[in-house]
């Protein structure tokens, strides 16, 4: 709600904001910035502590009585527990090499924003409680002490990073700030003071096995529905198979992909590969999400709804492990699952059963990223591919930041673009690969309420798109991960106008010659291809 | 306005351009914090520096079509690239489009003494009034990115049903609807 100025505050426009130091200029928490608070319902679901209705904007946040010695507590047991927490708690010597490396920094140029300064709202409570000089010296030694105005600063801005580890990139330390925002989250979780946007769809994972919540008919329903949809704009017949024994592969994919535009293009994408090549696969609607909302709340909660994957591909009794296009899904497959429910003895090394192909830097975890796949096939000469069929496209290609900098996969979904499409651009270098910028939106805070800092923190990215596009005419922005697809839609609707998202694997779907084909005038979305549309009472010929 | 402007003050304007507008991005880079400041004046790549850049591309342009002939397609775009930005930082919307009028004071320190001068004091009493004009396009602007933010918030709701059923998917609503229906009915042919 916003608040009516008093005359006297009409009159005041602040044109200069005060030159101080960070510590002594107070935070206001705003609305558009922050996400609404978790339901306690919702909290209580997965037994977290403290459920409670409360707002950012009270100045009672229902905090319980011992909340310090708690936060403390919490503080010192993953200070011995995280060795690298302890470790970026004691080196920074603050060079500010990260300063102006993350997108929420430049898209708001609000200095709490730069990396160095959102960890050391933290470090700064851990000098001033954990070590000797700053319990002496205080402020002289970066000091100060917890207190519920710096609980609510550590919350307001641990909710403004999205963990995409941009900065860590440029830290000679190599401290990652996102295992900063990481421990940060973990303590606000202390008191049930998680956002409902991430807190819900942990619940919900928690209870169907998936973010929204879609039951086991309702997930096999909506990816017929989508079977319904390649019928009708392919002319064939799709029948995935659900839950299958003995299936050779699972696959598993984020359920944005199952549910949300234009994620479900992507899905279809998928579909099509797989009945191209004759995949032995299934489904199951017990793993029905690759995305991990626990790990935006807890290493514990990630570990917990991480597990059903790989007792699911025990149950069906799988080789291996297939996953489909998402982000922060394959920071914890690469860096976590192999230790938080690993390692999975009863998989094999996963093998591509048309080329013979090893994927052996997924020897540890057993699974393989679904542009690897497809790039092997590729490679290999098992697609059969019309790339004409997206000739209307102008694609750039955003690297999303896990994939790119959590696994470090560059050149597998170039390739597959490459190979699915003529026009190809990148953007430039300073804002892919291993230096991409975020979406702005990840890490859970792809909520509507915050729109203001999505689209802040988007800028950077959209800022490269922009050029692209004035530049060579990009008008498609593709993607690996279904929170970019989720969110990009709506930056680019502000920033670039008249550019569109859409997933790798759709454009392979539009680009697959299947068996038994209609011919093709419309797209997976059912928008007419131009140079493919049939004119009445005539013939469509594919120069293949 | 450009097209009736006097020739001996567009003259003094024409010269006075580099400073004044250098001293312009000042202005606008210091409605940041002090930090952010210095940040938007050192890094010099446009990708590195999203902000920065953007008032860089927008001020001497804009400052071309306040003294020339002003296309209104040109100027609309030259403070969009401005006052996009702001409209989504912290900023309320005085602060927001204050940049424009931030050119008064400028002018009146580098300008308005040589205008005098020369006799032009009511040519450029009038040319400042351009300047309001620009200050209030620059509000239009504003308000229309304002309005684009809600209808990005409000198309993002409609495109999520599921969350203004508390987390359950259209299917299941229409399933749960049509249970409903039928509940009523039955009441009805009860009664």
């Amino acid at each position: 709600m916003a608040k009516e100025l008093t005359p006297q505050e009409m009159l005041r426009i602040d044109l200069t904001p005060p030159n101080r130091d960070w510590m002594d200029i107070p935070t206001v928490i705003k609305p558009g910035i922050y996400c609404y608070p978790a339901k306690p319902e919702k909290v209580e679901a997965v037994g977290m502590p403290n459920p409670h209705v409360w707002s950012p904007l009270d100045d009672d946040w229902g905090l319980p009585e011992d909340w310090k010695e708690t936060f403390l507590q919490g503080m010192r047991e993953r200070l011995d527990k995280h060795r690298s927490f302890k470790i970026f708690m004691d080196i920074c010597v603050r060079c500010g090499a990260c300063a102006d490396k993350c997108h929420f920094f430049l898209g708001s140029g609000d200095p709490k924003n730069m990396p160095v300064v959102r960890a050391e709202l933290i470090r700064s409570v851990y000098r001033g409680e954990f070590t000797k000089a700053g319990q002496i010296l205080g402020r002289l030694a970066g000091g100060r002490k917890l207190t519920e105005d710096v609980l609510k600063e550590i919350w307001y801005y641990m909710f403004q990073c999205t963990e995409c580890r941009r900065c860590s990139l440029f830290c000679p330390y190599g401290i990652d700030t996102a295992e900063v925002t990481i421990i940060g989250r973990e303590l606000i979780n202390l008191f049930g003071l998680n956002i409902n946007w991430i807190q819900e769809p942990v619940a919900n994972c928690y209870e169907t096995g998936n973010h929204l919540g879609l039951l086991p008919h309702t997930f096999k329903q909506n990816v017929e529905f989508m079977c319904m949809d390649i019928e009708e704009f392919v002319g064939i017949k799709v029948d995935p198979p659900f839950n299958k024994k003995g299936a050779e592969i699972l696959f598993v994919t984020p359920s944005g992909d199952v549910f949300a535009e234009p994620g479900i293009y992507t899905l279809m994408g998928y579909l099509l590969l797989f009945e191209h090549i004759g995949l032995d696969y299934t489904w199951s609607t017990y793993a029905s999400e690759g995305g991990n909302f626990g790990f935006f709340t807890s290493l514990d909660m990630a570990q917990r709804l991480n597990a059903k994957i790989y007792a699911e591909a025990k149950r069906l009794g799988v080789k291996w492990i297939l996953g489909g296009e998402c982000g922060h899904m394959w920071r914890v497959v690469h860096q976590y699952m192999n230790t938080f429910n690993g390692p999975p003895e009863f998989l094999e090394e996963p093998v591509n059963p048309l080329t013979g192909t090893k994927f052996e830097n997924a020897k540890s975890a057993k699974m393989v990223h679904i542009s690897e796949f497809t790039a092997d096939l590729i490679k290999h000469g098992k697609l059969k591919l019309n790339p004409k069929r997206n000739d209307h496209l102008k694609v750039t290609y955003h690297d999303s930041c896990n994939p790119s900098r959590g696994m470090g996969m560059f050149e597998e979904p170039r390739y597959v673009i490459k190979n699915v499409c003529n026009n190809f651009y990148e953007m430039p270098e300073n804002t892919i690969r291993e230096q991409t910028f975020c979406c702005g939106s990840g890490a859970g805070l792809n909520a509507g309420e915050n729109m203001e800092l999505r689209l802040r923190g988007g800028l950077p990215r959209a800022n490269a798109v922009k050029y692209v596009h004035e530049r060579f005419g990009v008008n498609m922005l593709s993607c690996v991960c279904a929170i970019d697809r989720a969110v990009l839609p709506a930056s680019m609707e502000y920033w670039v106008p008249d550019v569109n998202v859409c997933g790798v694997s759709e454009l392979v779907g539009n680009a697959l010659v299947m068996e038994g084909e209609h011919e093709r005038t419309t797209d997976l979305r059912g928008e007419e291809i131009p140079g493919f549309a049939k004119a009445e009472g005539e013939e469509v010929k594919e120069d293949v | 306005m450009g097209r009736n402007l006097h020739k001996g003050l567009r003259e003094i304007l024409e010269q006075k351009k580099g400073p004044v507008v250098e001293r312009w991005r000042e202005q606008i880079h210091k409605s940041y914090p002090p930090e952010t400041a210095q940040f938007l004046k050192r890094e010099k790549n446009r990708f590195s520096n999203p902000i920065g850049s953007s008032i860089e591309e927008s001020i001497w342009p804009l400052y071309d079509q306040l003294i020339g002939e002003a296309d209104p397609a040109v100027t609309k775009k030259l403070l969009d690239n401005l006052v996009r930005i702001r409209a989504v930082q912290d900023f309320t919307p005085a602060s927001a489009v204050q940049i424009i009028f931030a050119l008064k004071p400028i002018l009146r320190k580098e300008v308005l003494p040589l205008a005098q001068k020369k006799g032009l004091l009511k040519e450029y009493l009038e040319f400042e009034s351009e300047i309001d004009r620009f200050g209030l396009l620059a509000f239009d602007v504003f308000m229309e990115c304002r309005e684009r933010v809600w209808e990005i918030k409000r198309n993002d709701l409609l495109k999520r049903p599921y969350l203004l059923a508390g987390g359950m998917c259209p299917s299941y609503m229409m399933k749960r609807g049509i249970k409903h229906l039928e509940k009523l009915k039955k009441e009805i042919t009860q009664h």
